[in-house]
């Protein structure tokens, strides 16, 4: 007898209970006897008869007005059909017939349509034309519900809005003014350019929502124009081109902006950089309330801890010794995920740490699934701040002193021959805690890498040495960002702030070119938004409206670097894309530069431009010795006298951010990175969807390869077509996923490139199973080619889920291979890709 | 406990509890084992509190009721498989490395209940319905039939205290397929693919962040059985004959019956894009697939007829702005250096 065989006894006397009270709470009780009565009969004794057969000929639905008709085929495809319009791959029958399979009877209208939505979206992997069917019909749901609360013109939506509370007076007056032509300058049509994920996305969270009614008040085009005109300056024509800006997706400005502009609460801010609490308890619990003001308006915070003593510390106070850091950022990790951001998103937070702070190793523990619980923070990130001195000492495998900053409090304010000599002498001064071998330490920086993907390597006197803010003593960066793409000065008085906007790279390419007089107009008109935010910007807090008025740093990015390359046919790793990517990058900076001193001219420099390098003719790519310009110098020397004399409105321009949310919306690949697959799905707050690499189809169809067996044979090798032989080899050169490329490509790339970026840039590394030889070649090699930053490391699981929608051979489940089996199969694969057992 | 001595040529079901490990006869379980180890994952790490949002305010009664009857489902079913597993597989697979796997496989099914408690702990506040659901076996007829079609399985070998004779092989190798097949690869996979139905619909993600690492680690539990039958089948060719074919047909058909009842009952409030005849018939492309495993020819001839499931197929990227990433792996290995290619 085993051991459930008695539970099962004790039970049957129960087996009366009615199963509906199990799935329902009493508020909803009523409704759903009616709904499923089926359900009350469960407990009655004809357990397993519960449904009626599915005939849908004699369904029924609701309709939005309350009455009920028969469900009508033909109605259905004739709604589908009229979405389909130009696109000649989808079959509206197809989709009708699968929507009408999945309803029940009594179902809604508003089911019915979002099935046939949901139906299109999962025949994207098939044929990517369904994806944009999917975003049409949701563009005409969207419609509906706005159309649905009489509002019929943007206008309307607005003065809605500010009805309810939610637009604040400067939007509601300048458009109440200028209505007519913003209402005729709307361009429904526009929607059309969004792929399904994306309008997705803008749908779920970006529109503004009706506060008790939670139905979307504004479509995606009046979205746009809110987000236009809020950051026009007032200017109906800056506002207007900023709207056919953004309706065409060139560029996006960051989430934060998306969410807020025009709204009672006006935040347009992404990143927040605050200073290290003192190492005193009020200073850190001040430090709390200021995370938690800033994450409720949706900034991503960055903050260091170098400041607060270290485990075993004296307290005189109570002549007691310190704890440490982890309880205080146990704290910190709690009140991070409390606070919602207005339900848009979780508030997010990254702790920064110098390396020879004694509680560093504690600090790279803090993300471990394994442990005592109360010693992790499974929602914070953690970043490592890294002195130079730390590398070298691990290139000479020397050993590293870690000290309580409490003893050497200087530590934290010095970079360069100044924090070498003081380290140098702290420990000559026998101060150290602790002393171990930097290779140990340097070691364990890496296994939190590969285990966590966190602990991201940041490295602190590249960082100086290069900002622009940093001319003066005094001037010091303890830190970046969440995102590790934002380097700006901080001090217990100044909280640094960026706010960010990412060019669409992917839609700035004519004729098989890149369109550089295109990226020119685009940065100007993008830069002078970035630099209207300072102004309108609600700070949460005072310290960072006081450092955002003296530094005025703005972050502008890109993204779809990836498509540009797809577009033009060339490989990630080619001498072309990182020669285009690097000349891209320095047009950008060249065309910010020269609008950020326009404005200087018109409108007066930064406060604080005296104290930097720029006031003194030092630009960026000064600080990097192979940096190779594209643009003559005699157009540098000219701009570089015109900033001596008008200087420049803004104090840093140029930050590469990851760009995940507004990459989706735009419908281009995210930021610098290559692609990660060919074939994957994103997982969001709105749900699972399949994305393909839409270039890789065309081209695919195109030599008459698009078939089931190349799709499954993509699925089957994760989105890697490097095994499938029918497709030629430069194809498959061009369409390696990040998996498949060098890392030192990327590294290259993000050398180049780093010339003409004056903050950061967020840098993803990627191995597929890492080990720590190969890592640490890897960000010595970083370190060594001046990258100030890097981001995430990611790698893949190393065991896999079965896959249940594949053809029946491979079905079957592999047995996980391990490291080396994995790399063998690649190997393999690409030697040998008509068989190959080690795949099978 | 006796050790067999190491010179005799053994078979996988040869009755004992060897403990030689090298040389090592099954290499692939050993590596089966350490590719599951870098998969730790803890429940901890999964962020329940958007699923709470979403059953009070995202959800129809309907749906309701198939998730609690979907959580009752997961919450007996994994102690279920640990039980056979104590019981049966760790007592008759004789090979130290296998009962290596079958000891992190008996870890991870109490991770994975742990997991279900935690969830109907969450989802169900009200103490006398969480009773309810955990008494899931007495109170759900349609859970109590899978239970029994389990339980009748279990008690098939649970008199073999050792497999000394071809019969009593075969009424081993008949128990391993059963939970292999049938409730590994037929109600785990039809739970699964509820779950995902609801994600796709941008629903629980809790529920199915967790239940990604609870599918990752059954399909390492199948690959272990598929592989131990494999193994069976070499060593002893002629023990899967047609007789023993033609029982696991009519094993496969009798759990397909039990599940399209669950179906019928989870489904029974009219939920939108699923229907029990859609399930049938992922049960039915499911089962062909379990037959193809086992070499043996398709039955059912079915497609699959899930669209959502070509989304769990292939990679996540997660904006970490909005989900755990669940790609990272323990047990990095190697030294410092600084010429290795990258």
């Amino acid at each position: 007898m085993h051991p459930l065989d008695s539970r099962a006894d004790d039970g049957a006397v129960t087996v009366s209970t009615s199963d509906s009270e199990i799935t329902m709470n009493a508020s909803t009780a009523v409704a759903s006897a009616t709904a499923c009565p089926s359900v009350s009969e469960a407990s009655g004794g004809d357990a397993f008869a519960l449904t009626a057969p599915h005939s849908p000929t004699q369904m029924r639905v609701t309709k939005r007005n309350g009455r009920s008709e028969s469900v009508d085929l033909a109605k259905i495809v004739r709604a589908v059909t009229r979405s389909a319009e130009d696109l000649h791959a989808v079959d509206p029958m197809r989709v009708a017939l699968k929507t009408i399979g999945g309803i029940y009877d009594g179902a809604s209208t508003r089911e019915l349509d979002e099935l046939s939505i949901r139906t299109a979206a999962a025949l994207t992997a098939e044929e990517p034309e369904y994806g944009f069917l999917a975003a049409r019909l949701l563009a005409s749901y969207i419609d509906k519900e706005v159309s649905g609360q009489e509002i019929q013109s943007y206008s309307q939506s607005v003065a809605r809005g500010a009805e309810l509370g939610i637009i604040n007076e400067r939007l509601r007056d300048f458009v109440a003014l200028n209505a007519r032509k913003l209402n005729d300058a709307i361009d429904p049509l526009a929607t059309r350019r969004f792929e399904y994920f994306g309008l997705r996305t803008v749908y779920d969270r970006y529109l503004l929502r009706h506060p008790e009614q939670r139905k979307v008040i504004e479509t995606p085009q009046y979205f746009f124009m809110r987000v236009a005109c809020a950051l026009g300056g007032g200017h109906l024509g800056e506002t207007l081109e900023l709207y056919r800006l953004l309706s065409a997706l060139e560029y996006v400005p960051s989430s934060p902006s998306l969410f807020n502009a025009g709204t009672a609460h006006e935040q347009l801010s992404s990143c927040f950089l605050l200073d290290s609490p003192l190492d005193s308890l009020e200073s850190i619990y001040d430090k709390y309330a200021d995370v938690a003001k800033l994450s409720k308006y949706a900034g991503g915070i960055g903050l260091s801890y170098s400041r607060v003593r270290s485990r075993g510390s004296l307290i005189r106070g109570t002549n007691g010794h310190s704890n440490g850091l982890v309880p205080w950022l146990k704290t910190l990790d709690a009140s991070v995920a409390a606070v919602n951001q207005g339900g848009k998103r979780k508030g997010a937070a990254c702790v920064y740490l110098e390396t020879w702070h004694a509680d560093i190793e504690e600090f790279l523990e803090l993300r471990d699934n394994t442990g005592d619980d109360a010693r992790r923070t499974h929602n914070l990130n953690l970043a490592n701040w890294i002195p130079d001195e730390f590398m070298r000492r691990v290139e000479a495998d020397g050993e590293w002193s870690l000290f309580d900053p409490k003893r050497v409090p200087q530590l934290v304010d010095l970079w360069g021959a100044d924090f070498d000599t003081a380290y140098r002498q702290a420990e000559a001064d026998g101060l150290a805690a602790r002393t171990i071998k930097a290779r140990e330490l340097y070691a364990r920086m890496l296994r939190t890498l590969a285990q966590t993907g966190n602990g991201w390597m940041t490295f602190k006197d590249r960082c100086n040495a290069t900002s622009n803010q940093t001319a003066r003593p005094g001037n010091v960066i303890h830190l970046s960002n969440l995102c590790t793409e934002i380097l700006e000065v901080t001090s217990d008085q100044e909280t640094a702030v960026c706010n960010l906007g990412s060019i669409n790279l992917a839609r700035h390419v004519r004729d098989g070119a890149f369109d550089f007089a295109q990226l020119a107009a685009t940065v100007a008109i993008a830069l002078r938004q970035l630099d209207r935010v300072i102004d309108l910007n609600f700070y949460p807090i005072d310290t960072a409206a006081a450092a955002n008025r003296k530094w005025r740093p703005v972050g502008l990015g890109v993204m779809g670097l990836q498509d540009v390359f797809f577009q033009l046919r060339l490989a990630f790793d080619s001498a072309e894309s990182q020669a285009l990517s690097a000349q891209i990058a320095e047009h950008i900076y060249f065309h910010a530069l020269e609008q950020s001193c326009a404005l200087a001219a018109a409108l007066g420099a930064h406060p604080g431009f005296a104290e930097t390098r720029a006031a003194r003719g030092e630009l960026q790519f000064d600080h990097w010795p192979n940096a190779r310009a594209s643009i003559a110098v005699a157009h540098w020397d000219a701009l570089r006298a015109r900033i001596r004399d008008s200087g420049l409105r803004n104090s840093l321009l140029i930050a590469i951010a990851p760009t995940a949310t507004i990459a989706s919306i735009a419908g281009c690949y995210e930021c610098i990175e290559p692609q990660v697959s060919n074939l994957f799905k994103r997982e969001t707050l709105s749900g699972d969807f399949l994305v393909i690499n839409r270039y890789l189809v065309e081209e695919l169809k195109t030599l008459g390869l698009w078939t089931a067996e190349v799709r499954d044979a993509i699925k089957q090798a994760e989105g890697s077509i490097q095994g499938i032989a029918a497709i030629p080899e430069r194809l498959r050169e061009i369409y390696r996923t990040v998996w498949e490329l060098p890392q030192k490509a990327l590294i290259d790339h993000a050398a180049a490139r780093g010339a003409f970026i004056d903050q950061s840039q967020s840098l993803n590394l990627f191995q597929e199973n890492p080990n720590i030889g190969r890592l640490s070649s890897m960000y010595m090699y970083a370190w060594k080619a001046g990258i100030k930053t890097t981001y995430y490391l990611r790698s893949r699981p190393a065991t896999r889920i079965a896959k249940t929608t594949l053809g029946i051979a491979v079905a079957g489940t592999p047995a996980a291979p391990s490291a080396p089996e994995a790399t063998s199969a690649v190997v393999c694969s690409l030697e040998n890709p008509e068989y190959c057992e080690a795949c099978q | 406990m006796s050790a067999q001595p190491p010179f005799k040529k053994q078979h996988l079901l040869d009755p004992g509890f060897e403990l030689t490990l090298r040389p090592m006869r099954y290499p692939q379980f050993y590596e089966m084992y350490r590719a599951a180890i870098r998969n730790t994952w803890t429940v901890e790490e999964v962020d329940f509190a958007p699923d709470v949002n979403d059953l009070k305010s995202k959800m129809s009664p309907a749906e309701r009721h198939l998730v609690h009857r979907l959580i009752a489902f997961f919450a007996t079913g994994d102690s279920i498989v640990s039980n056979n597993l104590v019981l049966n597989l760790y007592t008759h697979i004789n090979a130290p490395e296998a009962r290596m796997y079958l000891s992190r496989q008996l870890y991870e099914e109490a991770l994975h209940v742990q997991f279900y408690l935690t969830l109907l702990d969450t989802y169900l506040p009200d103490p006398e319905e969480r009773n309810r659901a955990f008494a899931a076996i007495e109170n759900i007829p349609s859970i109590r039939r899978k239970a029994e079609f389990c339980f009748r399985w279990i008690d098939s070998v649970q008199d073999l205290k050792r497999l000394e004779t071809r019969a009593q092989r075969r009424q081993f190798l008949l128990n391993l397929i059963c939970f292999a097949c049938c409730i590994e690869g037929l109600f785990f996979f039809a739970a699964f693919a509820y779950v995902y139905f609801l994600r796709s619909r941008g629903l629980l993600h809790g529920l199915a962040s967790g239940t990604n690492w609870v599918f990752r680690d059954e399909s390492g539990h199948m690959a272990f059985a598929f592989e131990a039958i494999r193994c069976v089948r070499e060593e002893e060719p002629g023990l899967f004959d047609a007789d023993m074919q033609g029982q696991v047909v009519e094993m496969l058909e009798e759990a397909i019956q039990c599940e399209i009842a669950f179906a019928e009952d989870v489904l029974g409030g009219g939920v939108a894009g699923i229907s029990p005849r859609d399930m049938r018939q992922y049960l039915e492309y499911c089962a062909d697939q379990r037959f193809a495993q086992l070499g043996m020819p398709r039955q059912y001839g079915a497609s699959n007829p899930f669209d959502f499931m070509q989304l769990q197929d292939v990679q996540e990227v997660t904006n970490f702005f909005e989900r755990r990433v669940s790609a990272y792996q323990v047990g990095v290995q190697g030294e410092v250096g600084f010429d290795e290619a990258f």
